[in-house]
């Protein structure tokens, strides 16, 4: 069963000690000795199982515990409380070993040697994971078809634009076919195609290699374009855990018709498509008056994040009663 | 599974021998690029150098002797310190960045690579000015050995390069621990700063220095360790004390201990939020 899953958390928590800290040369020392603390808990009861090659979207709020989950899941934190499995092994408590079957890229820091070209960077990955010659050169052609990677490869980390910067980063995460690879806001600060490159560029190893990415975004079109599952934290504790689809469904399957009638005007329309749908009521105008335009808009993802993060999440009936289809684990609250 | 035993197995001494040389070699590659940046650097440790042996000459222009110690003897002591000084310069001058990159939670990368976390911080940067140093130290070594007439022999040759490695081992040994404070104090860039400069101290033999200080340089910040207790052994082989015999032992154990401490400091960052 541990074999199927690539990350199995149970009950995870993780308190803080904050230092109430002295000012001062002297101060920092009597802190070196001092039992003053506060207890924050950045993490409580969070319970999670993701299958292997599942590319799930991690979201939350600033502060909302994103960042201290995956600092455990990578074996950098150890959990104040429950269980914690990545890849059938205890992350903190085998950190080194760990590290080999997971691959990290941080969008605003580069994990690459800043002043060696690209090739050196992964030549000394290599090295370090232990890559045998034969994996490493099908990986570098894979990487070759996928993106352009000619004119990067002589370049240093130093000169190289952010896009590129990203892109190499994720490339060298990859490098050493991880089971898990943890995207933290690869497409912080990219423009808009160079977002594009780098979706497509996960989703095709995500495929290819069958790995298992953990992507924390701010950016709903990252989501859109690559989450099969959505993971919502706030306050440290899990609101949602299910697939896009529902997500929007939260509000229920509202869309925004418009239409514009003669003499210039545009009429909205809420159409709640559990009861009616669009044509009809296209048809219905249509049998008034001519229409001229016709725009039809969707709730965006953006926008029910929004919604949740600001805590207008709907009544928990309702979120239970969204799915039968699948295991009530996968509904938190 | 087969693999994976392999795998365990390469990463042991050679493993990691094996990747400094290639991370220093690559480094050394790149910074040859930046070759204005090089020489500026190379040329203004030398700068520093002569600076600092300058006050020391004036000083002995007026005091021909301190405390039984005269003037080659105390240039041995100079030079010795300087040698002594190079592979922290070298090797271990990524220390200086700990504190900032600890602040802004850059440090947390090195905790997402198999291998160990000191040593894939401190392979990180190789710094050549050093050498520079390593000349100059080399130097007045030379110097003032002939000019004192000590033998040269294998055997003197020999305990002196083991000397030098005890010496290196503690100067590195007392920086790991004062860079390591950061972990734990905020502002600790004072701490490097005031060890650094104690090293200052090392080269005057620590028989000048009133009674507490002399118990603080050699059993709280170490520094006699760096020339006085090793030079001793060359300077005054008849009278060497028990500390210089096992400076060795005290060296290899006081750069466990400070490994042991930024380990320590390493494995509970848990770095900022982000």
């Amino acid at each position: 069963m541990n074999e199927e899953k690539a990350i199995i958390m149970k009950n995870i928590g993780k308190d803080f000690k904050v230092l109430n800290r002295h000012e001062g040369l002297k101060g920092s020392i009597k802190d070196l000795f001092s039992r003053d603390y506060n207890i924050v808990t950045a993490v409580n009861d969070i319970s999670l199982e993701i299958p292997k090659g599942q590319i799930v979207g991690y979201l939350g709020p600033n502060g909302a515990g994103k960042s201290t989950t995956i600092k455990m899941m990578t074996g950098v934190l150890e959990p104040t409380r429950g269980e914690i499995l990545v890849n059938g092994c205890v992350p903190y408590k085998n950190r080194a070993k760990n590290a080999e079957n997971i691959g990290v890229v941080f969008g605003q820091r580069s994990q690459l040697w800043w002043s060696l070209p690209l090739i050196e960077s992964f030549r000394l990955l290599k090295e370090i994971y232990l890559i045998e010659d034969d994996e490493y050169e099908e990986m570098i052609s894979l990487y070759k078809s996928l993106v352009n990677l000619e004119p990067l490869l002589h370049k240093t980390v130093r000169q190289m634009s952010l896009g590129q910067r990203t892109l190499s980063d994720i490339l060298a995460a990859f490098l050493h076919n991880p089971k898990v690879v943890f995207l933290d806001e690869p497409t912080i600060g990219l423009d808009v195609s160079m977002k594009a490159k780098i979706r497509d560029l996960i989703r095709e190893l995500n495929k290819r290699k069958k790995t298992t990415v953990i992507l924390t975004t701010h950016d709903m079109g990252d989501v859109d374009a690559l989450c099969e599952r959505i993971v919502i934290i706030d306050h440290g504790r899990m609101i949602y855990d299910n697939d896009i689809d529902h997500l929007k469904s939260y509000f229920g399957s509202y869309r925004t018709l418009k239409l514009r009638l003669p003499g210039d005007k545009w009429v909205e329309e809420l159409i709640d498509e559990s009861k009616t749908d669009a044509m009809s009521v296209i048809s219905e105008y249509q049998k008034k008056s001519k229409i001229l335009d016709i725009k039809l808009e969707e709730i965006s993802t953006e926008e029910v994040i929004k919604k949740i993060y600001m805590g207008e999440t709907v009544k928990n009936e309702k979120i239970s009663g969204i799915d039968n289809s699948r295991d009530d684990k996968d509904l938190a609250i | 599974m087969n693999k994976e035993i392999i795998k365990n197995k390469k990463r042991g001494l050679g493993f990691y021998f094996r990747i400094y040389c290639k991370i220093i070699a690559q480094d050394l590659k790149s910074k040859m690029s930046y070759r204005a940046d090089f020489i500026i650097s190379t040329f203004g440790m030398l700068l520093t150098n002569i600076v600092g042996f300058m006050s020391f000459y004036i000083l002995f222009k007026n005091f021909p002797s301190i405390n039984g110690w005269n003037y080659h003897e105390m240039l041995f002591l100079y030079g010795f310190s300087l040698i002594a000084l190079t592979p922290l310069q070298c090797l271990f001058d990524n220390n200086w960045n700990l504190r900032m990159q600890v602040e802004s939670g850059d440090f947390i990368k090195y905790c997402f690579r198999p291998i160990n976390i000191f040593f894939y911080f401190i392979s990180e940067v190789f710094d050549v000015k050093g050498l520079g140093q390593l000349v100059f130290g080399t130097g007045v070594l030379v110097y003032a050995w002939t000019c004192l007439g000590i033998p040269v022999n294998i055997r003197i040759i020999i305990q002196l390069i083991l000397l030098l490695i005890t010496a290196s081992l503690f100067m590195i040994a007392i920086m790991n621990v004062a860079a390591a404070t950061c972990f734990w104090i905020v502002r600790s860039g004072y701490v490097m700063i005031v060890m650094f400069r104690f090293k200052d101290y090392a080269r005057y033999p620590v028989s000048i220095f009133d009674g507490i200080f002399k118990i603080i340089f050699t059993f709280v910040i170490p520094i006699a360790f760096i020339a006085y207790y090793p030079g001793i052994v060359i300077l005054r082989p008849n009278e060497i004390p028990l500390l210089s015999k096992l400076s060795p032992l005290f060296g290899i154990l006081f750069f466990w201990l400070s490994y042991r401490f930024w380990m320590l400091g390493a494995e509970k960052y848990d770095g900022t939020g982000s």
